[in-house]
């Protein structure tokens, strides 16, 4: 596991931890909340900015690299599409969607470590 | 708030399931389609003849999802009855394959959604159904008038 996956480890769990006590709660999204979904996507994007640069660098992804790339960019896509949905309808509910974010881009970061190494 | 509170209600204006708790079913049902959806495609074009049992269930837990996902979020007494439907597939599917993965484990010697029961996904295939279950019988559209 490299400090990529450190990173979204910590901002991940922080963002779920943040949103789940605010859905328990009962509290609609926030900027708080919002932010903390924020924070993980732009934990992703400096994976995936790394990624790209150690790539050009000439550093080989020892599994499958599409597999790799596919799990990046798939899971760039949750962070935006969980805020666009709790955007849509600001009940407590929306916050554990939120919640689900952090650690769905735990499980992705892990196994996007594993197909790199 | 709105949705919290007419959870409780027996009645309901709009038949609909994506509103309050319905959202997170979907969103975790959405992300488990996304996923076996990959995943099987993965193992079917690159590895289809190693088991070809395990990944034609792989691609079927796959459309399970696909479909749960989408007739969750679609309002009306028919795409009630789909989920239904595919949410009973899901908990039959993941008890049979379940089993079967830990007492035939020549047949099932390949990972999927389902296997042991979904411990690979942490038990989420295996909880989401019941949850999904629980849902649905609450937010089930009022009986047929006689």
């Amino acid at each position: 596991m490299d400090a990529y996956f450190y990173v979204i480890l910590v901002v991940g769990l922080l963002s779920t931890v943040i949103c789940a006590v605010a859905g328990i709660l009962k509290k609609a999204p926030n900027d708080v909340t919002i932010l903390s979904v924020a924070a993980v996507e732009l934990a992703l994007l400096v994976y995936l900015v790394g990624s790209i640069v150690r790539v050009v660098a000439g550093e080989p992804i020892a599994g499958e690299a599409w597999e790799f790339w596919g799990y990046l960019l798939t899971a760039l896509l949750l962070p935006v599409a969980a805020v666009y949905w709790s955007i849509l309808e600001r009940t407590r509910w929306s916050n554990f969607v939120l919640a689900a974010v952090g650690v769905t881009a735990l499980v992705m970061a892990a196994r996007m470590n594993q197909i790199w190494y | 708030m709105t949705a919290t509170s007419s959870k409780h209600t027996a009645k309901k204006p709009a038949d609909t399931r994506n509103t309050g708790p319905g959202r997170l079913l979907i969103a975790v049902y959405a992300v488990f389609a996304i996923s076996a959806t990959a995943r099987a495609g993965y193992q079917i074009l690159t590895k289809f003849s190693e088991a070809p049992l395990a990944y034609l269930l792989s691609a079927f837990a796959a459309l399970v999802y696909v479909v749960a996902t989408v007739s969750l979020a679609k309002p009306g007494r028919t795409w009630f009855r789909v989920s239904l439907i595919a949410v009973l597939v899901e908990l039959v599917g993941v008890v049979v394959v379940g089993a079967l993965s830990i007492f035939d484990a020549v047949q099932f010697p390949h990972e999927t959604v389902w296997s042991l029961f979904g411990r690979g996904y942490a038990f989420i295939p295996l909880i989401l159904p019941v949850l999904g279950l629980v849902w649905l019988y609450r937010r089930r559209p009022a009986p047929h008038k006689a």
